[in-house]
C-alpha cells in the first residue's frame, strides 16, 4: 500500500462521501470528497490525484459523462466506478471508456482499498513508462544527431 | 346474458368468460347459419315453389286442353257413326218402297251391303203402321212381334227418325235400334235397324284414355248406354251425376268413386259431351295421377333438385360455419395466449423497474450503513481499554450489521438481477448433456432427502445456442425448489424430458416432482418477484422470478402446471438460438449442425 496516495472520491451520497474518505484517510490515504461531477473535474484541474473513485448515478453530471471528461484531461489518475448494481451495464461501459475497475455497492471497506490498490498500481506503471519513454527520446535523439553529423 | 339458462340467474352465478364466450360462439353459428339460410336457401326455395306451381298449372291446363280436344274429337266420331248409320236408313227408307222390302232378299241384300265393311247391325227390320213385321233379316225370331205400343214405334211415327235408348224389348238384352220412317200410297212405313251393342261399344271406347281410363255413355236418366270398364254394366243406373244438358265440353276434378279404377285412385279427371241425337252424356274419365303422369314425374323431379339443392347449401353452409368458427376459436385462443403473455412480460417488466429502483435506492443507505459499521469499527479498534462486556455486545453487534447488510445485499442483487438486462454470453449448449451435469450436481442433495432423478432425454434434441451459466441457475432454481417440494414426503422423484419440437424448432425441457404441489390459487403469481410458498425465512420469494427473467431474455417460455399432493411440472421452450445470439456464434453453431448431421 502505498501510503499517502491521493483519492477523490466523487458522491452525491453525501455522507457516503464523508464516510469513505474517513475510513480512506484511517488507512493512511489523503482523500478528498467531493459530490458532483463538476467539483470533481475541478478538483482533478486544480490538483493531483493517483486514483477517483467515481459514483455512476448522480443527478446533473452523471459517471460516465464525468468520466470522459476526466480522459480528456489526459492524467495518469486512474478511475474506479461505484455502481449500485443496477447499472452495472454503464459500470461495463465505464470499463470499455477507460476506467480501471468497477465495485458494487455496498461494498466493504477492505475491497474497495484492494481495488484503489490495484489502480495506484496501473497508475504507478503508467508513468513509470511515460518517464521511460521520455529518457528514451532524449537518448534517441543526439544519437541520430551524431549519426548525421558523422555523414 | 339472456342466452344463458336460467338456473344460472336463479342461483346468482356469473356465467364464466368461457361459458361466456362458447354461448357466443353458438350465437354466431346460429347467426350465420340462419343468414346464409335467408339470403339463399329461402328464396331458392321460394323461388323454386313458385316455378314449380306455376308450371304446374301450365302443365295441368295444357292435359285438361288435350282431354277436352280427345273428348270433342270422340264425341264428333260418335255422333258421325250414328248420323251415318241414320242417314243410311233414311236414303234406304226415301229411295225405296215397303213392296221393295217386303220381296224375297231384298231386305238380306240391304242388310249384308250396310255390314259390308263393318258388322254394325244385328238386325233389319220393315214394320207397316198397325206395328207388323213386313220383312225382318237377323238372328232373332221376331217377326211375329206387333210393335204398335213401343215407345220407339210411336216416337218414329211421329218424327220420321228415331235413335232409341238401350232397351230390353222382346229379345231381352240391352240394344238400341235406330228407325226412319218410310211413305208410300199405301201410308207410313217404318224401317229399324238394331246396331251391335258391342260393336258400338268398341266404337265408344275406342279412344286413347290410358290403364285407369274409362269411357261410357248415359242417358238422360243417368242409365248406362254401354258397358263402362269398371264402374258398372249396361242398362244399370250409373252412379255419375248427369245434371242439365249442356253444350261443348266440361271437364272437371273430383274425387273419384268407388266403382272407379278399384279403390287405387283419390282423384279423377271426369270430362262430359252431350250427344245431340240421342240425347247421351258421353263420359270419359281417368285416374288424375295417370293423367299427370308425365308433369307429376318432371315435377317431382325439378322439386328432388331443389329440395336437394337446398339441403346441399345447407350442409355446406353448417360445415363452412363451423370450420369459420373453428379458425375464429384458434384466433381467438391465440390471442388470449398472446394477450396473457403480453401482461405477464408487461407485469413483469414493470416489476422488473420498479425492482431495480427499488434495489438501487436500498443500495445506496446500505452502503452509508456499511462506511458507518467500519468507522465504529475503526473506532472500536482503537480504543484499547474498553469495558469486556461492552466490548463483546459491540462486537456481536457490528457482526450482526455485517450479517444483515450482506442478506440485504443479497436481496438486492437478486431483485437487481432479476430485473436487469445485461448482455448474455452466448454459446452452444447440448441440452441433454447439460441436464446430466445439472443431475450430477444436484444427486447428493436429493439422495439425502431421498428423491431420485429420472432422465428421459430425447437423442432428437440438437444442440441450441444459449447462456449456459443462466440456464445453469434457472435449472439449479427449479431442481432446488422441487427437492423443497418434498419435505413432507419420505421420498420421491425428480424427472427431467427433454423433448424437439421440430416444427416450431423448439426444445421443450420439462422438470416434473412428485411433491407437494402448488394450489391453483397460488399459481398465477409463481413467477412474482417476493412471492414464495415456502415457509417464512425460507425463500426470499426471487427464485423463480429471477429464472422466468432469464428464460424471456433467452427468447423462450416458461410455465407451469400443478397438483396439489401429486406435483408439479415446469415446462420451459427454448428457441434453437436465443435473440442474443451474435452472428459470429450463429456461424460457429451451424457449422457445428452441419457437421453433426
Amino acid at each position: 500500500m502505498m501510503i499517502g496516495s491521493k483519492i477523490l472520491l466523487v458522491d452525491d451520497e453525501v455522507i457516503f462521501a464523508k464516510n469513505m474518505s474517513r475510513l480512506l484517510d484511517a488507512r493512511g490515504y489523503q482523500s478528498t470528497a467531493v459530490n458532483s461531477g463538476a467539483e470533481a473535474i475541478r478538483e482533478l484541474e486544480n490538483g493531483n490525484f493517483d486514483v477517483v473513485v467515481l459514483d455512476l448515478k448522480m443527478p446533473g453530471m452523471d459517471g460516465l459523462t464525468t468520466l470522459k471528461e476526466i480522459k480528456k484531461l489526459g492524467l495518469f489518475t486512474q478511475t474506479l466506478m461505484l455502481t449500485g448494481h443496477g447499472s452495472i451495464d454503464s459500470a461495463l461501459e465505464a470499463v470499455k471508456l477507460g476506467a480501471y475497475d468497477y465495485l458494487t455497492k455496498p461494498c466493504e471497506i477492505d475491497e474497495l482499498t484492494a481495488k484503489i490498490e490495484g489502480a495506484w498500481d496501473k497508475k504507478d506503471d503508467l508513468e513509470k513508462k511515460d518517464i521511460q519513454d521520455k529518457i528514451q527520446k532524449v537518448v534517441e535523439s543526439p544519437r541520430d544527431a551524431m549519426r548525421l553529423f558523422s555523414k | 346474458m339472456q342466452d344463458l339458462p336460467s338456473d344460472h340467474l336463479q342461483n346468482g352465478d356469473t356465467p364464466s368468460p368461457d361459458e361466456d364466450r362458447q354461448a357466443r360462439y353458438r350465437r354466431l353459428f346460429y347467426r350465420f347459419v340462419l343468414l346464409t339460410l335467408v339470403c339463399s336457401v329461402v328464396p331458392l326455395l321460394l323461388v323454386g315453389w313458385g316455378m314449380n306451381i306455376k308450371y304446374n298449372r301450365l302443365g295441368e291446363e295444357q292435359v285438361m286442353t288435350e282431354f277436352r280436344k280427345e273428348v270433342q274429337h270422340h264425341r264428333k266420331v260418335i255422333e258421325l257413326f250414328l248420323e251415318e248409320q241414320s242417314d243410311k236408313l233414311a236414303l234406304m227408307a226415301a229411295t225405296h218402297s215397303r213392296q221393295n222390302f217386303s220381296r224375297p232378299g231384298f231386305l238380306r241384300s240391304t242388310f249384308d251391303l250396310f255390314n259390308k265393311e263393318h258388322w254394325t247391325l244385328t238386325d233389319l227390320g220393315v214394320i207397316d203402321d198397325q206395328g207388323d213385321h213386313l220383312a225382318y233379316v237377323g238372328p232373332y225370331d221376331l217377326l211375329d212381334k206387333n210393335y204398335k205400343d213401343a215407345h220407339w214405334f210411336k216416337m218414329v211415327m211421329e218424327k220420321g227418325l228415331y235413335i232409341s235408348d238401350m232397351f230390353m224389348g222382346f229379345r231381352r238384352e240391352p240394344h238400341f235400334i235406330i228407325a226412319v220412317r218410310g211413305n208410300d200410297t199405301d201410308g207410313p212405313w217404318t224401317l229399324r235397324a238394331t246396331v251391335d251393342t258391342e260393336a258400338f261399344r268398341s266404337l265408344v271406347e275406342n279412344v286413347m284414355i290410358g290403364r285407369t281410363g274409362e269411357v261410357f255413355l248415359v242417358n238422360r236418366e243417368g242409365i248406362y248406354q254401354t258397358t263402362p270398364r269398371y264402374s258398372g254394366r249396361i242398362m244399370e243406373p250409373a252412379a255419375i251425376d248427369v245434371g242439365e244438358v249442356h253444350p261443348g265440353i266440361r271437364v272437371r276434378q273430383e274425387a273419384a268413386d268407388a266403382g272407379f279404377n278399384g279403390e287405387r285412385s283419390v282423384r279423377q279427371i271426369v270430362s262430359t259431351a252431350w250427344l245431340e241425337t240421342p240425347q247421351w252424356m258421353l263420359v270419359v274419365r281417368q285416374d288424375k295421377d295417370e293423367a299427370f303422369g308425365a308433369e307429376n314425374q318432371a315435377n317431382f323431379s325439378v322439386l328432388i333438385f331443389l329440395h336437394v339443392t337446398a339441403a346441399t347449401i345447407l350442409v355446406v353452409t353448417i360445415l363452412v360455419t363451423r370450420y369459420m368458427l373453428n379458425l375464429v376459436k384458434r384466433k381467438d385462443a391465440e390471442a388470449d395466449a398472446l394477450n396473457s403473455q403480453l401482461m405477464q412480460t408487461s407485469k413483469m417488466a414493470s416489476i422488473g423497474e420498479l425492482s431495480a429502483g427499488v434495489a438501487h435506492e436500498i443500495n445506496n443507505p446500505l452502503a452509508i450503513i456499511s462506511t458507518e459499521r467500519e468507522i465504529v469499527l475503526d473506532a472500536y479498534r482503537r480504543v484499547g481499554d474498553m469495558d469486556a462486556e461492552f466490548g463483546v455486545q459491540l462486537d456481536d453487534s457490528l457482526n450482526q450489521i455485517d450479517v444483515q447488510i450482506k442478506r440485504c445485499k443479497r436481496i438486492t442483487h437478486n431483485l437487481l438481477r432479476f430485473s436487469r438486462r445485461t448482455q448474455s454470453v452466448i454459446d452452444t449448449v447440448d441440452i441433454n448433456a447439460f441436464i446430466g451435469e445439472v443431475v450430477d450436481l444436484m444427486a447428493r442433495e436429493a439422495k439425502s432427502s431421498g428423491i431420485s432423478f429420472l432422465e428421459e432425454l430425447s437423442p432428437e434434441v440438437p444442440p441450441i445456442l444459449s447462456d449456459l451459466s443462466q440456464l445453469q441457475q434457472v435449472f439449479l432454481n427449479l431442481i432446488t425448489n422441487a427437492i423443497d417440494a418434498h419435505e413432507n414426503k419420505q421420498y420421491g422423484s425428480i424427472s427431467i424430458r427433454t423433448n424437439y419440437l421440430e416444427p416450431d424448432g423448439i426444445v421443450e425441457i420439462v422438470v416434473s416432482d412428485t411433491g407437494s404441489g402448488i394450489p391453483e390459487e397460488k399459481l398465477a403469481k409463481i413467477f412474482d418477484p417476493f412471492f414464495t410458498t415456502k415457509p417464512m425465512g425460507r425463500g426470499t420469494g426471487l427464485g423463480l422470478s429471477i429464472c422466468y427473467g432469464i428464460i424471456q431474455r433467452l427468447g423462450g417460455e416458461i410455465s407451469v402446471k400443478s397438483v396439489v399432493n401429486q406435483g408439479t411440472d415446469f415446462t420451459i421452450r427454448l428457441p434453437l438460438r436465443s435473440p442474443d445470439a451474435q452472428p459470429d456464434s450463429v456461424h460457429a453453431y451451424d457449422q457445428q449442425v452441419e457437421k453433426a448431421a
